[in-house]
């Protein structure tokens, strides 16, 4: 369980979001400058937040009433930001091992490559990868470190359409197994349809709507989840 | 094409008046080797300095742009543009024993003036702000996200720092090293001010190459050849970066 209260003031541009996520995916959708993003760097630690609290389990991460700020390196939220942000000196054993130092890190770093067939690209670099490939080392990477929580950015948007389906299902149902509380951005309602949990929709930073995903193809909360649904139905 | 002759033909003067047998006498002569030692000792010490010290003023800077940024900016760069004279003035007027930390320098029991420490000093101060700007500008090169993933996978700042800010930065801190090493070699004016040129204790190898001009030749134009053939070097480690982008390396 994720529960989230932050009030994040930045640039001009307010967010102010209440939450309260479960266990497995949750799809985090919205127009661009909605504020997505922002939120997920909010619970990450990487921007200031003006008053908030976030409870991660039993875990206060924030809660800028008492002037409790967990560092970032000891929250245990995993992060894959959109262009994944691997390490381009390191190979991709060393990216997925990265957050797990030492003989038991590394087999732990082993086993995740191996669920994600990554076994065979140990020694490439990211330079030498495909998208598809970065995408899952990015997703390793995280997983490797045992993650209370896990956030990503778009995590397909980069990818090429085929190589896309295919991710897509691996994505899904390696959330699903890993039951963490899960925050997706996507802007593809073929995304939300596969990770097929809760939706989040958030507009001018504010939360608009929240609830199942059949409630949420059901009465579309707005304008804009209106044309998400029907983009998918009719841009295949 | 002058332009070119301007600058190739002292070099070339250099080179042709030197015979093989002039150069080996020349290196073995003692103001030679004695300049050679003291000068590979003090530009290691300066180097290794710049580095200790100049590395978190860099990072520093880097990390944290604004009015106090802009005021070590400006700090950083005055050594550069200032003449070397007037910074062995300035060392002088700071750290000799008349000067501003002089009597707390003598009560400490050290007087710097006219010492190898002095010479360090000296390099240092000219020297240091070539890899100050060089490993900033690397720095501020570096992908945030980068960053903010290592610390979400758990890694504290020096892990941070040696495994992903480094290696990443290794370019511009190379390079910056290099040039930085290389002016404290070259290092003249502000070390005859501050250091003096006492054989063995203060006289690098340019004011070697000065001292012998009225002695004997030879070992001038060797040591000449040599630090040519050192910059040469210099030029190899900062590969297809011209000294000037090197030097100039800020955002």
């Amino acid at each position: 369980m994720l529960e989230l209260e932050l009030d994040v003031q930045r640039d001009g541009f307010a967010l102010n979001v209440r939450l309260a996520l479960a266990r497995g995916p949750t799809a985090l959708v919205g127009p661009n400058g909605s504020g997505k993003s922002t939120l997920l760097r909010a619970i990450l630690g990487a921007v200031p937040v003006q008053r908030g609290r976030i409870v991660l389990d039993e875990h206060t991460l924030l809660d800028t009433a008492r002037g409790v700020s967990v560092p970032t390196e000891e929250r245990r939220v995993a992060w894959v930001p959109q262009e994944y942000a691997l390490f381009p000196h390191l190979t991709v054993l060393e990216n997925v091992g990265f957050g797990v130092p030492g003989p038991t890190g590394r087999a732990r770093a082993a086993a995740v490559m191996d669920q994600l067939g990554l076994a065979a690209l140990r020694s490439r670099r990211p330079g030498a990868l495909s998208g598809g490939e970065r995408q899952k080392v990015a997703l390793a990477r995280a997983l490797a470190t045992e993650p209370r929580a896990l956030l990503l950015d778009e995590p397909l948007a980069a990818l090429d359409a085929d190589t896309r389906e295919a991710t897509r299902a691996l994505l899904a149902e390696t959330l699903h197994r890993l039951a963490i509380p899960s925050l997706v951005v996507t802007h593809e309602m073929r995304d939300v349809l596969a990770l097929g949990g809760p939706v989040v929709l958030i507009e001018a930073g504010h939360v608009r709507s929240t609830g199942t995903l059949d409630v949420f193809r059901a009465s579309p909360p707005s304008e804009f989840a209106r044309s998400l649904i029907t983009r998918a139905v009719g841009g295949v | 094409m002058l332009m070119l002759a301007v600058l190739a033909v002292p070099l070339l003067a250099l080179v042709l008046s030197t015979s093989p047998v002039d150069l080996v006498a020349g290196l073995r002569h003692p103001l030679a080797l004695s300049a050679l030692r003291l000068s590979l000792l003090t530009t290691t010490s300066s180097l290794s300095l710049t580095l200790l010290l100049g590395t978190p003023l860099a990072w520093w800077m880097a990390r944290h742009p604004g009015p106090a940024e802009r005021v070590a900016a400006i700090l950083v760069q005055l050594p550069i543009v200032v003449p070397p004279a007037v910074s062995g003035l300035a060392l002088l007027l700071a750290f000799g024993r008349r000067g501003l930390l002089g009597p707390v320098l003598e009560q400490a029991g050290w007087a710097l003036p006219f010492t190898t420490a002095a010479v360090v000093l000296a390099e240092l101060f000219v020297s240091a702000p070539f890899y100050i700007q060089s490993a900033a500008t690397a720095f501020r090169g570096l992908d945030e996200d980068l960053l903010w993933a290592a610390r979400s996978l758990g890694a504290g700042p020096a892990r941070r720092f040696f495994r992903v800010v480094l290696p990443l930065s290794r370019p511009g801190i190379v390079s910056g090293a290099a040039l930085s090493w290389a002016r404290a070699l070259g290092e003249f004016g502000a070390t005859l001010m501050f250091a003096g040129n006492l054989q063995g204790r203060t006289q690098t190898l340019p004011l070697a190459i000065y001292s012998a001009l009225e002695t004997d030749l030879r070992p001038a134009k060797a040591l000449s050849i040599l630090l040519v053939a050192v910059a040469l070097g210099v030029l190899g480690v900062l590969g297809r970066r011209t000294v000037l982008e090197a030097a100039r390396a800020r955002a």
